[in-house]
């Protein structure tokens, strides 16, 4: 250890001897130089004269440290005039460089003392804990770098990568309810066979809120134990998991019963340090060249390059990840139906070719009940935890608790609600009811499905639950490739001398071996970026209003592969996801370039899975072919894509630039006034509105508040749709089918103005005084409609209640 | 080492427990609040049926009634040099823990003589010199205390393995 001046000398200090010579031993608190130093004192002579003289002191500097003195940096007459300068090199005969509960683990000296020589304390040469299963057990970074060493060589000799899988909705799903339990036990149930091999067990520490012991039921992914056999001859596996100490090690002795692939390599939240995130670095503090993660969450990793992100392992529908509520609320996303339908609308298995067509089917006949089932359960717990995460990420006991508390919650309405038994009674009834209807269908279908689908009266009742998932297989695959890649190149280098690829491994010592490593980082990465390179995505309707789409979950996830997300469509376009329930401005603008592939979320994330290019063709949305076909008209729109523009955010995307000339301007306004002028009534006001706003400069500020306007009367259209596009389809013109495709067209934010419209206030589709409202826009009414105008910030409540002062005005007047 | 020693608790009892069993309630209180507990210091093994309650007090302003019990107590205190039994708990790469009562300690590397080593592709990992000598999760095991540290509630130790007849125990 290096002894430096300390910071509470008198400085400058003249060095006048030392005591030790090198190589001599030295004790702590025993001097090693004498030194002198000079200050200015007030002395009084016998006549009482004050006076300031400087003197100098003698003084002795004390070894802060014990041990052998191996090299002075000073001799005696150097003068020392700062802090921070060498003084000199003791060798300690202890580094401390192994800690345990701040003792040290090589010589078993207490660390934590502090006395008048410590400039530096023991334990904080020992920040790093990479142990598994203990708190207290910390290494110094040069501990770190050598055990990290020792793995690399391991692992390298016997030809495996460390693998850190996460337990929940990875490998494994658990649930509580007990509804699993009884059907484990009844042969008759239609769940019996997926659910026969659900293991339990409970934890003896918690009952919670007095329901009694808890049991979990824990469904490993099919082929699990194969999976693991299979992968630990490539991988040293790890659990990573964000569950408590006893409940990761009841799931391994469930998965990993004789622990011969995880042995005690088991990390939870208990040795985290924290509930937010998970780190590589806390196992593998220097050196992650070889790691690779499988987990089905990327946030908590923070889209490490080393994770390979899994499809979601969801067997209980709505259980979602019981230990989730600690983590930061995973992004919503708008992925409608076809996702939770599709694996688990049929009973038989399908192949990727028909599956579209049999969803369609199989949805007509039996299943919308079901699927809506699912996600209002799904919305039932995702709403707690909504309301716990938008308390935010502060780290504070109360939040904590209340954390573990929304937990119990969770775990307590599983318990009693049941929801999984109240979906399969549903089911039941779904089922009693569409036998018949299946029956009548049952040819069509045949024929739909061609011979590999048959349509046989369902077995007796339909099955809530279905092990079908093949999610393992991919993760073999992919860590296969990983690992064989890893080696191929790792062969390659021990051959070459290494040339260029020593700039990109960061940090590794001189060592001929270690310059030969690849690095995962830099190698997944590139294997996965060949997957969707080149392409240019475009997302409608999938990702929540207010959220910037470049940093939403999927766009992340699927820039990783090599694709780029924009915001809007232009002639580098060449995927659109979008939601196949809601036709978006986005959808129809795609529409009309043929080279642009509109698909639905799952496409997306089958590439994503799957790390290939798949073929489009059955994620398709179907597209009216009138909109395929460009016209004139369009063409000049496609011309300039910033026409659009200010439609674009009603999809929920943020919004860009529009860059306008003035004659575009007046072209939009002349459209756009012609749209008010045929609209219904009750979007008089908004007309009203855009003619006072042409008169001004037409500006982007502008455009907004028309935005805006049109934002909030589309809330009305929903009811005088029907009308509306009975009068079109008698009108053959072109601007008339466009008007009539803009009103049809419902954005996300519709849905929320309808959401809270059910106050009870008279709202504004109430279609009672439409013409009444009519009227009145021709009367002068200046207060309210200048209310409108003035504030286009006020919510709708205010908006409810002027609508209804309007009414009322009017009917007296009427 | 163990020791008979003289303790005093003080008690504060719920006033839904005044009445004819109150002494019982004491007692049982005390038993189960400090049987087993661990001062930093020592460790309280078992409490001896002979102690002494003093008039109960009522607390101002809460009802609780407070009691000091004066009571004898076997406690056991490890110190620095001793030598103790124990069962291995976990095995790592850097050395193994070790419970010896309440008392947890870890034998590092440098601990270990050098000519029992690490295996890590045994299940379980274990500490072996290949012979007879294997210290693996459950083994019973003699060490020594190098080094003791206590905190509020609980004690650290650092065990050697490194001398005469220390390592695991032939059971």
């Amino acid at each position: 250890m290096k002894i430096r001046s300390p910071s509470n000398l008198h400085y400058p200090i003249t060095v006048v001897e030392l005591a030790k010579k090198r190589d001599e031993e030295v004790q702590r608190s025993s001097p090693l130089f004498s030194y002198t130093y000079e200050s200015v004192v007030e002395e009084t002579d016998r006549y009482g004269e004050a006076k300031s003289v400087k003197k100098k002191w003698p003084a002795r500097f004390d070894s802060s440290a014990e041990g052998v003195v191996s090299q002075w940096f000073v001799k005696a007459g150097t003068v020392i005039q700062r802090p921070g300068i060498d003084i000199v090199e003791i060798e300690e005969p202890c580094t401390h460089e192994v800690q345990f509960g701040s003792l040290c683990a090589n010589c078993g000296k207490d660390m934590t003392e502090v006395d008048y020589l410590t400039d530096q304390r023991n334990v904080d040469r020992a920040p790093i804990n990479m142990t598994h299963g203990t708190l207290s057990l910390l290494v110094s970074q040069k501990e770190a770098v050598r055990a990290d060493e020792e793995v690399k060589h391991r692992l390298l000799e016997s030809r495996k990568l460390s693998l850190i899988v996460d337990l929940d909705q990875t490998v494994i799903h658990t649930t509580c309810e007990r509804t699993i339990g009884e059907w484990k036990e009844d042969p008759e149930n239609p769940n019996y066979d997926a659910v026969k091999d659900v293991q339990s067990f409970q934890l003896a520490d918690d009952n919670i809120a007095g329901v009694g012991a808890n049991s979990y039921y824990v469904k490993m992914r099919p082929g699990l134990k194969e999976f693991f056999d299979r992968v630990s001859h490539m991988y040293e596996m790890h659990v990573y998991t964000m569950a408590t100490r006893a409940y990761a090690q009841k799931v391994a002795d469930i998965i990993d019963p004789e622990r011969k692939y995880f042995g005690d390599r088991i990390l939870s939240r208990d040795e985290n340090y924290t509930d937010k995130l998970k780190s590589l670095q806390r196992l593998f503090p220097t050196n992650t060249d070889m790691v690779v993660i499988i987990d089905d969450r990327a946030d908590v990793w923070h889209y490490s390059d080393n994770l390979v992100r899994v499809p979601v392992f969801n067997f209980f529908p709505g259980a979602g990840d019981i230990n989730a509520s600690f983590l930061p609320k995973q992004q919503e996303l708008i992925t409608s139906s076809p996702k939770v339908a599709t694996p688990e609308s049929s009973p038989t298995k399908e192949t990727p070719g028909n599956e579209g067509a049999d969803a369609a089917t199989y949805s007509v006949a039996a299943k919308p009940g079901e699927t809506a089932t699912t996600e209002n359960t799904n919305g039932a717990l995702t709403e707690i935890e909504q309301q716990l995460i938008s308390m935010g990420s502060v780290d504070n006991p109360e939040v904590l608790e209340q954390q573990a508390k929304e937990q119990e919650k969770i775990i307590i309405t599983q318990q009693i609600e049941r929801p999984l038994l109240q979906q399969q009674l549903l089911l039941d009834k779904e089922d009693e009811g569409a036998e018949a209807a299946v029956e009548e269908n049952g040819e069509a279908v045949d024929t739909q499905n061609g011979s590999t689908q048959t349509t046989e009266p369902h077995k007796h009742r339909h099955s809530l639950l279905h092990d079908d998932d093949r999610g393992l297989e991919v993760i073999e695959r992919h860590l296969k490739a990983v690992h064989q890649k890893f080696y191929d190149e790792y062969r390659k280098g021990r051959k070459v001398p290494p040339g260029g690829r020593i700039a990109e491994l960061k940090g590794s010592p001189k060592k001929r071996l270690e310059s030969s490593v690849p690095d995962i980082k830099v190698l997944m990465p590139r294997m996965k970026r060949e997957v969707l390179d080149g392409s240019t995505i475009v997302f409608s309707g999938i990702i929540p209003l207010g959220m910037d789409v470049q940093f939403s979950d999927l766009a992340l996830w699927v820039k990783s592969f090599g694709a780029e997300v924009s915001t809007n469509i232009s002639r580098q376009t060449t995927h659109v996801i979008a939601n196949p329930d809601r036709k978006t401005t986005k959808v129809k603008k795609a529409a009309r370039y043929p080279h642009i592939k509109i698909v639905n979320a799952e496409w997306m994330l089958q590439c994503c899975a799957r790390w290939e290019h798949i073929d489009e063709t059955p994620y398709t949305i179907e597209v009216d072919p009138a909109e395929r076909g460009g016209s004139p008209f369009e063409e000049l729109e496609d011309t300039d894509p910033g026409v659009t523009g200010d439609e674009d955010g009603a999809d929920g995307v943020d919004e860009v630039p529009i860059d306008m000339s003035e004659a575009k301007w007046d072209d939009i306004d002349d459209e756009f006034q012609a749209f008010m002028d045929e609209s219904d009534d009750s979007e008089d006001n908004a007309s009203t509105d855009s003619e006072s706003v042409r008169s001004e400069a037409s500006t982007k500020s502008d455009s907004k508040q028309i935005k805006r306007k049109r934002k909030r009367t589309t809330g009305s259209t929903d009811v005088s749709e029907a009308e509306d596009s009975d009068a079109s389809t008698t009108s053959t013109s072109r601007l008339q089918r466009r008007k009539k495709r803009t009103m049809e067209r419902v954005s996300s934010l519709t849905n929320v103005v309808t959401a809270d419209k059910s106050s009870g206030l008279p709202s504004p589709e109430t279609t009672g005084p439409e013409e009444d409202t009519g009227e009145l826009e021709k009367d002068p009414d200046p207060a309210g409609l200048a209310a409108e105008d003035s504030d286009p910030e006020e919510d709708d409540g205010l908006e409810a209640e002027m609508l209804a002062e309007f009414e009322r005005s009017a009917s007296e007047e009427a | 080492m163990f020791f008979l020693k003289e303790l005093e608790k003080t008690i504060q009892l719920h006033p839904s427990y005044f009445g004819p069993l109150i002494r019982q309630h004491i007692h049982r209180e005390l038993l189960t609040k400090e049987e087993g507990s661990s001062t930093g210091k020592f460790t309280i093994v078992c409490i001896l049926d002979s102690f002494d309650i003093s008039d109960g007090q009522v607390i101002p302003g809460s009802g609780f009634a407070e009691y000091t019990v004066h009571y004898k107590a076997i406690v056991w205190r490890p110190y620095k040099g001793e030598v103790m039994d124990g069962v291995v708990t976990s095995v790592i790469r850097a050395g193994f823990f070790v419970d010896c009562g309440s008392l947890q300690a870890f034998v590092g590397n440098a601990m270990i003589p050098s000519e029992i080593r690490f295996d890590a592709n045994a299940t379980p990992p274990q500490w072996t010199d290949n012979g007879d000598q294997v210290i693996e999760k459950g083994t019973n095991i003699r060490i020594k205390i190098k080094g003791l540290r206590a905190e509020l509630d609980r004690m650290y130790a650092i065990g050697t393995m490194k001398e005469d007849y220390l390592g695991p125990l032939q059971s």
